[in-house]
């Protein structure tokens, strides 16, 4: 064997571990850091803590497709967590002053809506850049929610007779059978997202924004109503995660859901591994938002505060992106 | 004659697309002043401008960065790690000289950190300064633990951000001098030139032979620096640091003074002399809307509002979807 026979296979080699790395490395990445937690803290995988994890991922699974449907057409959405926080208290206030569960849910989705389709029009018609639109649009709903509550009073409803909430509790504190009501709804909105995303015209119409905006226009697709689109089911999403969480724990806190928009980008950063061409994408995003809920979990149970969660959430967002850089490159 | 009322027709168009920010400026900040005239007192105006300062170093740096091509998600964390380095170093003891280098150099070390992921690695700007972000606002909590650093009076430290020169402050004269730097290096000289050849069309400036990876190097690096030392001078004005993660806060501030500053440009070119005015009027009607008696919860939604409309200003004609290509 001569030399550059062996030369060309080690390259070769070389280029296998690395597209071995890229295609599977995040799956093993998540399991291996998952099973360090195991070791650190026995208590991490017993069921009781993996049904609550569930359990409390199920808000920011549904945050994180609103994100997801934004970014993978080149959008962004900053203001997903201050709407839903608003949301939460819209949903609330109307609770406490004696309206019934139905129309307070619907009361906090058109709240949703109505910041959606200013966000759309703003971005999508009139041409703000993504990022501007909804950063001054997060601060606009923080506004307003504060005057709402008088500076940021929390909305307590777990001390109205139950007789009054019962209902709009059952989203959040029922279950059926073994599985709590959180989780069923949480598995009808990713079969729905999924539909929609993966297996719609619409979805396709998505890709083609993505990909080229000339071409999808010359093509047919009508993109300002899409990329349009895409902002009010992300606002609508927020709403309902605000909703599912007041109803779970029985009060609203003015600014209590703002630390999920930074998991968010997290989990839809880590979901767009999942995917072979490092797209954004409805499972990826499910199992990163999971991920990020494990990680907060461990956190938790170890007693470590905030510090630490914000530095690997950093870590691993450069992480799954530098991943997936090397990913493409191998891929071309 | 048509044609001559054509011209002047044109003419007001023209005056009013360069100079219409500043006239609205003005009429915004005489409006909110007719109803306080404690507004206008030299006094009030002196204190305006001190209270404008570390917004608007948060902005130079900002609008470096934006000016080479960049975004840095990132830009108020830094600040508030290097205000709490600051505070936590001069509760230690350390010689004031030692504050301002470290502070200094944790700005330079960002930012080539912020270089190195976008320009090697390869990560676009947006995800790269997210997660540095991250880190920063994670490493803040974990230097302070959660709680306040309050720093007392020192002799040459608290002259940077408290002192005054006959009346006028001297974190304002601070800033003048970094503006007047960053103006000449921009304008007047061929390194700046080709910074804003790099940010605004990053594949002609690689055609015409500048180094685009240089550029964005030198504009994160040199904004790092600016950072780091609003930071310190932070730490100065606040006698201290407090333990709210304000990151975001900032930013948007930040981002609303250089795009606001952008719009005094035909073109909606971003300049560090926009920023400067830009960043000063933001500060002005923040005072004068709560010396008329709005509350400061109302005064981020009254920013947010004007992030959206000057930035509304520059695209309008255009009128594109606002994709956004930094990720």
């Amino acid at each position: 064997m001569n030399v550059e026979q062996l030369k060309k296979e080690e390259t070769l080699s070389r280029e296998r571990v690395l597209g071995f790395i890229a295609r599977h490395g995040a799956i093993i990445g998540i399991c291996g850091v998952l099973i360090i937690f195991q070791i650190i803290e026995p208590r991490f995988m017993r069921i009781e803590n993996i049904l609550g994890v569930l359990n409390s991922s199920s808000l920011l699974i549904i945050m994180t497709f609103g994100m997801t449907m934004v970014m993978s057409v080149k959008g962004i959405d900053l203001s997903i967590a201050q709407v839903a926080d608003a949301a939460g208290v819209v949903a609330a206030m109307l609770i406490l002053s004696g309206h019934n569960f139905i129309v307070a849910i619907l009361g906090a989705l058109l709240f949703g809506m109505i910041i959606g389709i200013l966000n759309a029009v703003l971005i999508s018609y009139l041409g703000i850049p993504a990022i501007i639109g909804t950063l001054g649009m997060m601060f606009i709903v923080r506004s307003v929610e504060l005057t709402m509550t008088d500076g940021a009073q929390p909305q307590i409803l777990f001390t109205l007779p139950a007789a009054r909430v019962k209902d709009f509790f059952f989203i959040g504190q029922e279950s059926v059978g073994p599985v709590s009501v959180l989780v069923i709804l949480t598995v009808a909105i990713i079969i729905i997202m999924y539909l929609v995303k993966e297996r719609s015209v619409f979805g396709r119409h998505m890709d083609a924004l993505c990909g080229n905006v000339k071409a999808s226009l010359l093509a047919g697709v009508n993109v300002r109503r899409v990329f349009a689109a895409t902002f009010i089911i992300s606002s609508l999403l927020a709403a309902l995660a605000g909703i599912m969480l007041v109803s779970r724990s029985g009060n609203a806190v003015p600014r209590g859901v703002e630390t999920y928009l930074t998991d968010c980008f997290v989990a839809v950063y880590i979901g767009t591994l999942v995917s072979v061409r490092n797209k954004f994408n409805i499972i990826g995003s499910v199992i990163g938002a999971l991920f990020v809920g494990f990680l907060s979990n461990f956190f938790t149970l170890m007693g470590m505060g905030i510090a630490y969660k914000n530095i690997f959430n950093g870590i691993f967002i450069i992480l799954a992106v530098a991943l997936g850089v090397l990913k493409s490159k191998i891929n071309s | 004659m048509s044609k001559r009322e054509k011209l002047k027709s044109a003419d007001v168009g023209n005056i009013l697309l360069s100079r219409g920010t500043g006239i609205c400026m003005l009429i915004i900040l005489f409006m909110l002043g007719l109803r306080a005239p404690l507004f206008f007192d030299l006094n009030n105006i002196m204190t305006v401008l001190k209270q404008g300062s570390v917004l608007t170093m948060i902005a130079l740096g900002l609008t470096t960065v934006l000016i080479g091509g960049g975004f840095d998600m990132g830009a108020g964390a830094l600040v508030q790690f290097t205000c709490n380095l600051a505070a936590g170093m001069l509760i230690a003891g350390t010689s004031v000289a030692a504050v301002l280098t470290s502070g200094i150099a944790v700005g330079l070390l960002i930012g080539i950190l912020n270089a190195f992921l976008v320009i090697v690695i390869k990560i676009p700007t947006f995800v790269s300064t997210l997660g540095t972000m991250f880190i920063l606002q994670g490493m803040t909590s974990w230097y302070n633990d959660g709680k306040a650093l309050t720093i007392n009076a020192i002799d040459g430290f608290s002259v940077l951000g408290q002192g005054r020169i006959a009346i006028v402050p001297v974190i304002f004269l601070i800033v003048i001098a970094v503006c007047v730097i960053l103006n000449f290096l921009f304008k007047h000289t061929s390194i700046g030139l080709r910074m804003y050849a790099t940010g605004e069309n990053a594949a002609a400036a690689k055609l015409r032979g500048i180094n685009t990876s240089k550029y964005l190097l030198l504009s994160y690096v040199l904004s790092g620096v600016i950072l780091g030392f609003t930071g310190v001078l932070q730490c100065s004005y606040n006698y201290g640091a407090t333990a709210v993660i304000s990151g975001m806060d900032f930013l948007i501030q930040a981002l609303s003074a250089a795009y606001l500053g952008s719009t005094f440009s035909k073109t909606g070119e971003l300049s560090v002399i926009g920023t400067v005015i830009s960043g000063m009027f933001i500060a002005a009607m923040s005072n004068a809307l709560i010396i008329n008696g709005i509350s400061n919860q109302q005064i981020s939604g009254v920013l947010g509002l004007i992030l959206i409309l000057s930035i509304l200003l520059t695209v309008i004609k255009k009128r594109e979807i606002g994709q956004v290509t930094i990720f």
